[in-house]
């Protein structure tokens, strides 16, 4: 279960919710990696708020995307683990693209980053 | 308070939900913190897929089995698969190492099951198998709920 939600060229948030294991990975990652692909995506939000299970299947959902984002020097927001996730995040080095701020402020901020204001 | 029990299923990716419930539920006995449990799902989680993309790639035919023991506040589980085994285990367990890169695997398996238990022994031979045992002990109720 999840929600994907384009916001203009640009954005991607991606709600996860329930369980994220290697089973339910296949299905986010179909749904995502043609849009990447399409070319006008700079930004990557994965707001986990809603999500009450990810093991390292969640890790590799993350780096994948983020290697189909590094040519266009992509930009990834997790936003909303748990203590557990962000410990999972921890040991894969994925730490510095956790945000102690709701989606909401994320994308305010990213407003002023995508359009330059 | 001591208990036992025996999970068998087939290498299909939809039972890795499942062998992560009915742990959860036999553990519920020990009043574990919301984090104990999480960090003990999520080794489950590692260990069960593991054996299905590892040991069977997916088949849907091979059989793993989940043993476990409880006594007093601490679980000791053992998954079973009798697939392809593990060449190397030393080189397994190295953070970040994974022989399917393709299928997005990030090689933090084991590192995430050493992490979140208190002793992981990887006991495999190629083409009969691999058994991973897990220990993990609860801290005593008074002390968590002191923590909370």
């Amino acid at each position: 279960m999840h929600e994907v939600e384009r916001v203009g060229d640009e954005i991607i948030i991606i709600r996860l919710k329930g369980e994220l294991d290697h089973h339910s990975t296949t299905d986010i990652r179909n749904e995502i990696v043609p849009l990447i692909k399409n070319g006008s995506i700079k930004v990557l939000v994965w707001n986990l708020k809603d999500l009450n299970f990810m093991d390292s299947s969640g890790i590799g959902l993350i780096l994948g995307r983020m290697r189909e984002l590094a040519p266009i020097e992509g930009q990834t927001i997790i936003v909303n683990p748990s203590p557990t996730m962000k410990k999972i995040f921890q040991f894969a080095g994925l730490s510095p693209y956790i945000y102690n701020e709701s989606e909401i402020e994320i994308m305010s901020k990213l407003g002023g980053i995508v359009y330059g204001q | 308070m001591d208990n036992e029990i025996t999970l068998s299923f087939i290498a299909k990716s939809e039972n890795e939900a499942l062998a992560r419930m009915v742990m959860s539920s036999f553990i519920a006995a020990i009043d574990p913190t919301i984090e104990e449990l999480s960090e003990f799902k999520t080794v489950i989680s590692e260990a069960v897929t593991n054996a299905i993309v590892h040991g069977y790639e997916e088949d849907g035919v091979g059989k793993i089995e989940i043993h476990a023991q409880r006594l007093d506040r601490e679980i000791v589980v053992s998954i079973v698969d009798y697939g392809r085994g593990i060449r190397d285990v030393s080189q397994a367990r190295e953070p970040l190492f994974t022989t399917k890169p393709e299928q997005e695997r990030s090689g933090m398996g084991f590192t995430i099951m050493e992490s979140f238990s208190d002793d992981v022994e990887i006991y495999s031979i190629p083409d009969r198998g691999t058994t991973v045992t897990i220990t993990k002990r609860f801290v005593p109720i008074q002390e968590s709920s002191r923590i909370v």
